[in-house]
């Protein structure tokens, strides 16, 4: 009898529906993208940019080509340059650092293996544009995300364990290049008869 | 198993062998050697940084730790000497732990630089770190030194550095050069020139192949690249004979670096026997690859149309320049077409321009580099034995007794040969007698240096065979199979003065004798001749004679002993040997053998050009002497610039404008081009497959690392394109298909262990023998100054001075002079003098030279600003018909403008000290 | 009348022929519910299903082959997009075929954080599971409950590493971020909310008449034959076989709670629905175990040899530095070898086959993806129902072409 009812009186239909319509009082969950947009945490692994030493605005990049290396999807190509001064080699940069964002995969890998905190994500995600080659970013473009999402970029890197919140301690550590000598200051030593090298490393033998 | 130490690794040495106990297996030990290498055969990889194979162990990193029983200490390996029963263990955990504390130490102390090194992804010390898990280490003061910028192609970079030692014992036990030292400065060893001076040095490039650390950095390429983007090719260097395997390494069509075999990775040495080259390059290979990418490359076809060229489509090239010879061809004749090729073409290039211009272009008129010298070590070896070449391996060279070096500056022209030379003295226990006119360095390393007067290597050559004759020295074996030979050469030389010797050569006979005693009794005696012999007066004869001294010593018959004749370019002999010469088919078949040219024909479905005496084809002098005459219409160069290489006496200008076609395929624009009609560029060694044929005749496999850039094709694409517009398609898919074709040629060509084939002694031989020994009364000059055309290491015909890097080591266009002549002329180095010979005179630099002797200048045959070359004479070689150029006598003269300097800075003097006194005057 | 007109075997030629056959039919690569690009070649007799052939290989990226090619390290990122829905789990038997060969143990705080994420990543596979079944089958209003619920995990997932679906959060020896207050928190507050949306679904699902016809009694597989056809996860416990690698071959922190494996009875698509939501009620519960439970200490293991530095240990020491460049370029050195090493996705037995000859790049990787045996089961289990159910057949167990066609 209570099995015919049920049949008859749709009961489970009916509890359904008024589970369906009691969601018209709850508060809605959609956001209207793109007139609302969601806040995104700091770890959120968006565009990625490159970076500068805040307080001498030098590219932090050396142009090691260790993100190259360590992306999975050989996304980065970077070609590495000298400044010279005087004859002198001054520093290491990425002359060229184009980034495909059309291969990239945002697994951060890059991040993580950039031995001087040279590049960051950003929490921008909207790359739509008209035309495909401006998908490639360049080393001018990925400056320029860099310095509008700097506060992300920061974020990002703490977030994830990359940098520390600390500025001094961040402050600490700068690429200090190797600095080249052009003349002999000090007077050489006498030319040696037979040039013997005592044993580098002491050890007991 | 045996260890064996390359040391005193030669052939007639004695082995003793030892039992030694390696963890716990007996093992066979040579007596005396080092433990390390006891310990390597087995199998076990001890670290070290410290070790390369080719020079004895040094023991500075304290990595190959091992413990010896009833030894308290640990026991360096590599210094150590096996002692018979020995117990060695050498895999506990205190040496592990010592091996760390090694590491540990370098790693306190080096820099951060991982991210801007060259050497990060492939360096030693972060390999060792990796490898012995070095971790939580106690931070330490890292050192701070500045870089050393100072020397032309390496910088040293001592904050990185782990004082191996590996860069001062590669310098000194390998290369005997010995540039490099340590040395304390602010109380930090560094490693430089002795002294701490600026590096100069021939620039090897070998301290830094064997840096297992970035702190020697190649200053070209230095902070442009890392090892992961790099594609690496090997193949071979396309400079001199040598032959030597190269890596190019590239990225993105851009060559980086050049290495090679030797590296921190090759260091144990596991497949490397006695013999064996240590695995390194020159300065030319290492730091000679920007003109690959230079902008001067030529990268269209160009036409040149009322004196002025226009890039014009490979098509329309082809079918112009494919018409305009026809037209030749079909008016003149193919007699009236000629062809040269360099010897820097690959072979299968060479032998696809002969087959080009004998079947399809029907002449016989093709020519080489090896014109210039090398067709008469050729042509009197093909002429006494039926043989085209040298009669050694390198390893043989290696491992020979007695090497008897005439007039070759080894170490400049071939340096990397050099080394096997260097250590069949230094490490096999060789002698090495080195007879040139000036001192060079072979010739102060050698066992028994020869210095001999300028011009007297005929005497000289002379002198040695009648010491063997008449010590009765000679080789028993000849003298039993060859007795007339023997004979008829002992009655040639009878006449010959052992007084007009000594004094012509400057040396005394007794020397004489012992150079004649030493190779005569030699085991494995090699006789090496190169340039001064055979690119000038007399040379043919002179490589006869040098023949005659090889035969009477046996080096033909002998094992391990043999004739190296040396050729400059870097495929010369394949140039020879593919028969690009009107003398050979491809194989150093003669042209007018009847039944090989059925072969030919046969195989290439063409009839050659007639051999009959009428027509035997044209060499180089007769070319431009047929052109002068108006004979030749056309000319065919491939790489060859005979207007830049040959004097101005030679009139080469007015012969190539009397020709209405030149062609000429070249990846720069030479002096040659600037009038050819046609200009095709081709590929360098880096774009091109193929093959080289070294000095001794060994193939080797040339690769292409990156393909020809823009609209650059290579040679056999040419000749191919140009075939099938001229009507008689020659058609290949890949060089391949020409390798393969050659192989059915000339069977065996490509083989890794092909001999050389000694032939019977001419019949001849006997005959002719008296005649180059007869004393020709040479016109008594009262030259006090010979000028001589030199090789320079840094340079390789005209192909390097188009290369940056190497330009930047060395552009010197400087006229070498001995002290005592630049004295006479009160010059100094950078001076201009005046250089006059009987065909002009100029002004050129000059830069005193200790090693020449007084009398001789010499000029690198490289440069050619100012024209030196123009000053020489030319001679044609009757026999060879090779081209002499390189000596002549000169006049020096103190240069108008130096005594204007002097006068100048006299002056100058003058009114500094007439000012001074007078300020002084004023004073008082 | 029979006798003077016996029927014969022989045609009339007057009649029309009227010919039976089979009907071949092709469902996909481009149906909206074949859960990826899946093309199945259906042979129809009438409604009924003879024989249905799953033609895969439409969503083929040769994955396996790449591997070869990158650092083990590097793969992460690939193993993402494999069964794009439940990224974690990917990472997660990933990385733990890659310890067991290297032999390495992790510390036990990122243990937990693993199975943590683990299993929230299996409620929301369900959850997605769940939500793509019931619309495939008409209940669309099922479809938006539980995507709201995998919202509020997927933002958790945000906060966690930065990405929803492509997480590569796993590393090897640990994880690649530990977990703040702010996502603790968050999980439990989902947990604890968590049954109160369950039985929304239940309420929509469970009774309703609709639902019952179009899964009961379908695709039916016996626990024998689910074990020959090598199924797995709550495939294989829908028809009643308790094998389940969390409690088979424990790993993670699955062996320190208290959680039951639901079996199901008859093997049906309804059963399979029932395990399913049984599982997410037992994941939720070893989740608020293994966070009341969770311990300190690191979140990645000190081996220097195999992960990779902290970062600020690179800026300073020289050997950090070394091994940084050493692992993100060359890779770390593995010992030769090879190993398998199943791990219990929701989907079932993902495995990973790797044979390494030392280096740091694998010889060969293989993975025995879930989704890709099923579907060797298929046929069987399509055979003799009506076209209808065959979009039922293909969610019952919850393919992912991404995974099966690698």
């Amino acid at each position: 009898m209570r099995k015919f009812l049920h049949n008859v009186l749709f009961i489970e239909i009916m509890k359904a529906l008024k589970l369906v319509f009691s969601h018209y009082f709850v508060k809605e969950v959609t956001l209207q993208y793109p007139h609302e947009k969601t806040l995104l945490p700091n770890t959120q692994r968006g565009a990625l940019c490159l970076l500068r030493y805040e307080e001498t605005q030098e590219e932090r990049c050396v142009g090691c080509d260790l993100c190259g290396v360590a992306c999975p999807s050989a996304c980065i190509t970077v070609v590495s340059e000298v400044d010279e001064k005087e004859g002198q080699i001054v520093r290491r940069y990425a002359s060229s650092f184009d980034i495909d964002i059309t291969k990239c995969v945002f697994c951060g890998f890059c991040v993580e293996a950039c031995p001087v905190n040279a590049l960051a994500m950003t929490k921008m995600y909207e790359y739509s544009t008209i035309n495909k080659r401006d998908l490639i970013f360049d080393k001018n473009k990925l400056y320029d995300i860099g310095e509008k999402f700097h506060g992300e970029a920061k974020g990002y890197l703490v977030a994830h364990n990359q940098e520390n919140e600390d500025e001094e301690i961040v402050s600490q550590y700068r690429y200090r290049f190797p600095a080249s000598r052009q003349e002999d200051e000090t007077e050489p030593e006498k030319k040696k008869a037979a040039p013997k090298l005592e044993a580098a490393v002491k050890t007991n033998d | 198993m045996s260890s064996v130490n390359k040391q005193n690794a030669s052939p007639d040495r004695k082995v003793e062998l030892i039992d030694i106990v390696i963890d716990g297996k007996t093992v066979q030990a040579e007596e005396g050697s080092s433990l390390f290498n006891a310990i390597k055969w087995t199998g076990v990889e001890l670290p070290a940084m410290c070790y390369h194979y080719s020079f004895s162990p040094f023991g500075s990193c304290g990595l190959c730790l091992v413990e010896v029983e009833g030894k308290k200490n640990n026991v360096r390996a590599c210094t150590a000497k096996v002692i018979e029963g020995m117990v060695v263990n050498t895999q506990t955990e205190k040496m592990v732990d010592a091996q760390k504390a090694a590491i540990e130490k370098h790693l306190k102390t080096h820099p951060l630089d991982c991210p801007v090194c060259d050497k990060d992804g492939q360096c030693e010390l972060q390999d060792m770190a990796y490898d012995l898990e070095v971790y939580d280490i106690k931070e330490g003061k890292r050192k701070v030194i500045p870089e050393d910028t100072r020397a032309v192609a390496l910088d040293f970079n001592m904050e990185r550095c782990i004082l191996c030692g590996q860069c001062i014992n590669v310098c000194k036990e390998v290369q005997l050069v010995d540039a490099l030292c340590f040395y304390k400065k602010d109380k930090a060893k560094h490693v430089g020139a002795h002294g701490g001076e600026t590096l100069d040095c021939e620039f090897c490039g070998d301290c830094l192949a064997v840096c297992p650390v970035g702190a020697i950095v190649n200053k070209f390429s230095k902070y442009t690249f890392k090892p992961w983007q790099l594609e690496k090719t090997e193949t071979t260097c396309g400079f001199c004979s040598d032959g030597c395997t190269l890596t190019l390494e590239t990225k993105a069509r851009e060559i980086k670096v050049v290495t090679s075999e030797l590296s921190y990775t090759s260091k144990f040495g596991f497949d490397i026997e006695a013999g064996d080259g240590h695995g390194g390059i020159c300065v030319r290979g290492r730091f000679g690859f920007q003109y690959v990418m230079s902008d001067k490359r030529l990268t269209l076809p160009q036409v040149k149309n009322n004196g002025e060229f226009l890039e014009i489509p490979w098509f329309k090239a082809m079918i112009e320049i494919a018409k305009r010879l026809n037209d030749i061809k079909a008016a003149y004749g193919g007699d009236a077409i000629a062809g040269l090729i360099s010897g820097r073409c690959t072979n299968e290039s060479v032998y696809l321009f002969q087959r080009f211009m004998r079947s399809v272009l029907d002449t016989n008129n093709i020519d080489t580099a090896a014109r210039y010298g090398h067709m008469n070590s050729v042509l009197a070896l093909q002429e006494t034995l039926k043989i085209g070449g040298a009669t050694i391996s390198l390893q043989e060279l290696a491992l020979s007794d007695a090497i008897l070096m005439v007039g070759s500056d080894f170490t400049e022209t071939n340096p990397i040969t050099a080394l096997r030379v260097k250590a069949s003295m230094a490490e096999y226990g060789g002698k090495l007698m080195v007879a040139h006119n000036t001192e060079t360095k072979m010739l102060k390393l050698a066992t028994l240096p020869l210095q001999i007067a300028v011009g007297s290597e005929s005497h000289f050559i002379q002198g040695l065979v009648k010491a063997v004759l008449s010590k009765g020295l000679a080789d028993s074996d000849f003298i039993e199979k060859q007795p007339a030979a023997y004979t008829a050469l002992k009655s040639a030389v009878a006449q010959i003065s052992e007084t007009v010797v000594a004094e012509k050569t400057g040396l005394e006979w007794e020397k004489i004798e012992e150079v004649a005693q030493t190779l005569a009794l030699s085991k494995r005696g090699v006789l090496l001749w190169a340039e001064d012999i055979v690119s000038k007066t007399g040379a043919y004869q002179n490589v006869q004679r040098l023949i005659d001294l090889a035969l009477l010593c046996g080096l033909f018959r002998k094992k391990g002993a043999g004739i190296l004749p040396v050729c400059e370019e870097n495929n010369e002999q394949g140039a020879v040997d593919m028969g690009a010469v009107p003398e050979f088919l491809p194989g150093q078949i003669p042209f007018d053998l009847e039944d090989e040219r059925q072969r030919f024909e046969s195989a290439w479905h063409a009839t050659l050009p007639s051999a009959s005496a009428k027509r035997p084809g044209l060499s180089l002098p007769e070319i431009i002497e047929a052109a002068h005459r108006g004979e030749i219409k056309a000319l065919y160069l491939v790489g060859e610039n005979p207007l830049g290489t040959l004097p101005a006496s030679m009139k080469v200008r007015e012969a190539l404008e009397k020709i209405d076609l030149i062609i000429c395929q070249d990846p720069f624009m030479s002096e040659t081009a600037e009038i050819a009609d046609y200009v095709l560029p081709v590929a360098t060694f880096a774009e091109n497959e193929g093959t080289y044929t070294n000095i001794v005749g060994d193939v080797n496999r040339v690769v292409e690392a990156f393909s020809p850039r823009d609209e650059v094709r290579p040679d056999w694409k040419i000749f191919s394109d140009l075939s099938k517009n001229l009507g008689h398609p020659i058609q290949y898919r890949a060089v391949e298909e020409i390798r393969a074709e050659i192989n059915t040629l000339v069977p065996g060509y490509y083989r890794q262990d092909k001999t050389m084939q000694i032939g019977d002694l001419s019949e001849d031989f006997a005959r002719h023998v008296a005649d180059r020994y007869k004393t020709k009364e040479n016109k008594k000059t009262d030259t006090t100054v010979t000028l001589s055309l030199q090789q320079s290491l840094y340079h390789s015909g005209k192909l390097s001075t188009h290369d940056e890097n190497l330009m930047e080591i060395n552009s010197k266009n400087f006229l070498q002079i001995s002290p005592a002549d630049a004295e006479a002329l009160q010059a100094e180095t950078g001076d201009l003098i005046n250089i006059k010979s009987a065909f002009g005179q100029l002004e050129v630099k000059i830069e005193v030279a200790e090693a020449l002797p007084k009398g001789l200048v010499c000029y690198p045959i490289h440069f050619n600003d100012p024209p030196v070359k123009d000053l020489m004479t030319v001679e044609v070689d009757a026999k060879s018909k090779a081209i002499y150029f390189r000596s002549i006598a000169v006049t020096l003269a103190r240069s108008a403008s130096l005594d204007l300097k002097v006068i100048a800075s006299e002056k100058a003097l003058q009114e500094r000290e007439e000012t001074e006194s007078s300020a002084k005057a004023e004073q008082t | 009348m029979a006798t003077e007109n016996p029927p014969t075997k022989e045609r009339n030629p007057h009649l029309p022929l009227l010919r039976t056959e089979e009907l071949l039919l092709n469902l996909g690569p481009q149906h909206p519910s074949t859960h990826g690009v899946l093309k199945v070649i259906l042979s129809l007799e009438g409604e009924k299903i003879i024989k249905s052939e799953p033609v895969l290989g439409f969503l083929h990226r040769g994955v396996e082959k790449i591997a070869e090619n990158i650092t083990y390290n590097q793969f992460i990122p690939h193993t993402d997009r494999l069964d794009y829905v439940c990224a974690m789990y990917n990472n997660f038997a990933y990385v733990r075929a890659i310890e067991k060969l290297l032999n390495i143990t992790v510390p036990e705080r990122a243990e937990y954080l693993r199975t943590i994420v683990a299993e929230v990543q299996r409620i929301i596979g369900h959850l997605f599971w769940l939500g793509t079944q019931a619309l495939d089958i008409g209940a669309m209003t099922v479809f938006f409950y539980t995507f709201r619920e995998r919202e509020v995990l997927l933002d958790i997932f945000v906060d966690l590493c930065g990405a929803r679906l492509t997480t590569s959060w796993y590393r090897v020896g640990g994880v690649e971020r530990d977990f703040d207050e702010k996502i603790i928190a968050d999980i439990y507050r989902f947990i604890e909310s968590f049954h109160e949306k369950i039985a929304e679904y239940d309420t929509l699902l469970i009774n309703n008449r609709i639902w019952l016809a179009r899964t009961k009694n379908i695709a039916v597989i016996s626990g024998e034959d689910a074990i020959a056809y090598g199924l797995s996860g709550s495939t294989l416990r829908g028809s009643g076989v308790d094998y389940d690698l969390r409690k088979v071959a424990p790993y993670g922190a699955y062996d320190k709670v208290e959680w039951t494996v639901p079996l199901g009875k008859k093997g049906d698509t309804y059963d399979r629905y029932w395990v399913r939501m049984e599982e997410m009620k037992e994941s939720s519960k070893i989740v608020k175990q293994c966070l009341d439970q969770l311990p300190e200490g690191p979140y990645k293991a000190y081996l220097p040899k195999y992960v990779a530095p902290d970062k600020e240990r690179v800026f300073t020491d020289m050997e950090s530095m070394i091994y940084q460049f050493k692992l993100y370029s060359d890779g770390f050195d593995a010992p030769p070898g090879d190993i398998y090493c199943g791990t219990e996705a929701h989907k079932g037995e993902l495995g990973f086959y790797i044979v390494s000859q030392g280096g740091g790049k694998p010889y060969r990787l293989k993975i025995r993806a879930p989704s890709f045996v099923h579907m060797g089961a298929f046929d069987f289990m399509a055979k003799g129902y009506m076209i209808a159910d065959i979009i039922t057949i293909f969610g019952t167990y919850d393919i992912v072409m991404g995974e099966c066609d690698r």
